[in-house]
């Protein structure tokens, strides 16, 4: 936004002549954090965006041309489109999922009127953060796997004869990345919930209508920002983890960042990871630029962006 | 004055003496006052334990030199980000399907010059072979790991990774990113097939090792072994010999179709600007004494075919001529040109 399209009427001339002609001295504030924007953010992905159209490294090679190879080796592979299905559909059931443990959750912690009450539901949510993911991710590898405690319970009680197939599965990642970014549905749905007036839920109820009607007409639809917001972030983290899928997952679950890295590590072809990873970035941006048009359209002709 | 002059003059006389001393002490290969850094890639887990506790510093003092390691593997995707006139490393140890990853792209050296290494010419042929590039100072013998509390019979065969009572309890790699995975599958090929670069068999193969437990390192093998995960499984001798002192139930075997080679190789940089040390080093690295200590303690084959190890070591790693003779290597160059199509076709044939 224009810094005159923020400014109260008030400040502005009647011919809307700004007073001063330079930037205004807060402005230089952003400097720094702009600086390192531009060298941690925009330098990399230009790099990387260079580097997945370039033949080789022009800092080291002769004759690097530009070539569109290694984004017609991604689409004419059905393999590598089967993968970004795969990635996709890993970060919809997690985001399904973590949405519907999540919201109750939240709903709950908005709604507790006891501030210990509160304290304890935050900390309690907050705590599995507290611990990296490799140690999260083991956790389950040892609660899931064939000799682990969920399959040697029920082999012992008789109730199957061989192990469930829970760890190497699509299930366990989905399980595995729905417990590790929870947290940041919870914590994005809770400020949002925590924001609408109770008494609108209050005034449904004594209207006549059900608790579960006050709810499902009168808070859920006050809550799709958080919804959208949680789900957001919740599915851009699922698509890039890295380490979940890989553990969780037996290598039979191949999603993009493990292509990417497989690309890297022992290929050791820098432009086709590169070219993934634009891939990767595109999907992201393309969700973000569709939340700000739900949302925007939720919102009404409100400017969002 | 002239008292005074002729103390100058004998003491340059001396110091000119006891630096051609110096010199002549140091020779064949390198002068022993470098004072500089030699950067170098390794191993962590007890090959880093040893190396910094010992083998490091025995250097250091006699090179008076300072050994910079890096054991963040990958090596060679930093490498292609370095300066090719002022490498990240000075010399590089890998296993050799990354040297030869590396020789392509201009990383390496192709073949290192023995007449400045003299311990190349004590080597086995295995390790200066033409599918080696630089030089191989260990390897390990891949073979199978099997839970003699779990199986019927003691295997002998490759092909026993494939018999039906196995599925599900057979254990592989991840073939596109581990180089034992990717061995395995020149031997599915040889064994099923018309040789070692019989892809079409080699799938066809793999195919049939369906349901199988994958995983991406050695180490996280050893886990699964020794927890009984996985009964029967690719392996090298190391991953079960380094557990001889605690009470388990894994035991190596090496198939009568022989075993493949996983070899540790070092190679020199083409634009590292400390050769005379990076070659000392390497030599450092092949001498008995040296091949003796860390043979001993991660439980690696040396390549150094003068050196007598301990009873148990002796016995039981491929210290002899008739035991080297097992080794098969694979053409790594090979399998790298064709790594791409192959890592395509792998990664169908084992999803899920």
């Amino acid at each position: 936004m224009s810094e005159a399209a923020t400014a109260p009427a008030a400040l502005t001339s009647d011919d809307a002549a700004p007073r001063r002609t330079g930037p205004n001295a807060l402005a230089w504030l952003i400097l720094p954090i702009a600086l390192l924007f531009a060298l941690f953010f925009v330098l990399p992905i230009s790099l990387m965006l260079l580097m997945s159209v370039l033949t080789g490294n022009p800092m080291f090679e002769q004759g690097v041309r530009f070539t569109p190879e290694n984004y017609i080796r991604f689409a004419s592979d059905s393999y590598n489109w089967e993968v970004l299905w795969i990635t996709i559909r890993i970060g919809l059931s997690t985001t399904l999922a973590a949405l519907l443990l999540g919201y109750p959750l939240a709903h709950l912690m908005a709604r507790v009127h006891s501030r210990t009450g509160h304290a304890l539901l935050l900390i309690a949510v907050l705590a599995p953060m507290l611990t990296g993911i490799v140690v999260r991710t083991f956790a389950w590898m040892a609660i899931l796997s064939d000799t682990g405690v969920v399959n040697a319970t029920l082999m012992r009680f008789g109730l199957i004869d061989r192990p469930l197939p829970l760890l190497n599965s699509e299930t366990g990642i989905v399980i595995g990345l729905t417990h590790i970014y929870i947290p940041y549905m919870v914590l994005t749905l809770n400020g949002v919930i925590s924001r609408i007036d109770e008494r609108l839920e209050q005034a449904a109820t004594n209207l006549g209508a059900h608790p579960l009607r006050a709810f499902w007409e009168v808070t859920l639809p006050l809550s799709v920002p958080g919804i959208l917001a949680g789900s957001l972030l919740v599915f851009a983290l699922s698509i890039s983890a890295y380490v979940t899928p890989l553990l969780m997952g037996g290598f039979q679950f191949m999603t993009l960042p493990l292509l990417i890295y497989q690309q890297i590590s022992a290929s050791f072809n820098i432009g086709f990871a590169a070219a993934l990873g634009i891939i990767l970035l595109v999907i992201s941006l393309a969700l973000v630029i569709g939340y700000n048009r739900v949302l925007g359209l939720l919102s009404g002709d409100r400017d969002l962006t | 004055m002239t008292h005074s002059r002729f103390n100058a003059g004998r003491r340059r006389f001396l110091s000119s003496a006891a630096a051609a001393g110096a010199m002549t002490l140091g020779s064949p290969l390198v002068l022993r006052a470098q004072n500089s850094e030699l950067n170098i890639t390794g191993w962590g887990g007890k090959w880093g334990e040893v190396f910094e506790a010992t083998v490091g510093p025995m250097f250091e003092k006699e090179y008076n030199c300072k050994i910079v390691r890096d054991t963040s593997f990958p090596f060679v995707p930093k490498l292609q980000a370095s300066s090719r006139r002022n490498p990240i490393y000075d010399v590089v140890h890998s296993n050799q399907n990354a040297q030869a990853a590396a020789v392509v792209m201009g990383l390496v050296e192709e073949k290192l010059d023995p007449t400045n290494i003299p311990n190349m010419a004590e080597l086995y042929d295995y390790a200066t072979s033409d599918t080696i590039n630089g030089v191989c100072m260990f390897t390990s013998a891949i073979g199978m790991g099997y839970r003699k509390d779990l199986v019927k019979e003691v295997p002998t065969s490759w092909t026993d990774l494939w018999k039906e009572e196995y599925a599900d309890k057979r254990g592989a790699y991840v073939i596109p990113i581990n180089s034992l995975g990717q061995a395995f599958l020149t031997m599915a090929a040889s064994i099923y097939g018309s040789g070692a670069k019989d892809l079409d068999a080699a799938y066809e193969a793999l195919e049939k090792l369906k349901p199988i437990k994958l995983v991406d390192f050695t180490g996280a093998m050893e886990k699964m072994i020794l927890s009984g995960e996985v009964e029967l499984c690719v392996i090298h001798d190391s991953g079960v010999l380094r557990y001889y002192d605690t009470p388990n139930e894994a035991a190596f075997c090496a198939p009568k179709e022989g075993v493949l080679a996983l070899e540790q190789v070092l190679n020199i940089t083409p634009g590292t600007q400390k050769r005379e040390l990076a070659e000392a080093y390497i030599n450092f690295m092949l001498s008995p004494e040296i091949q003796k200590t860390m043979a001993e303690a991660v439980w690696y084959s040396p390549a150094n075919k003068n050196v007598v190890l301990s009873d148990v070591y002796q016995e039981r790693l491929l210290t002899t001529p008739e035991k080297v003779a097992q080794l098969k290597q694979v053409d790594w160059m090979w399998y790298n040109a064709n790594k791409d199509a192959i890592d395509m076709r792998v990664n169908r044939i084992f999803r899920a």
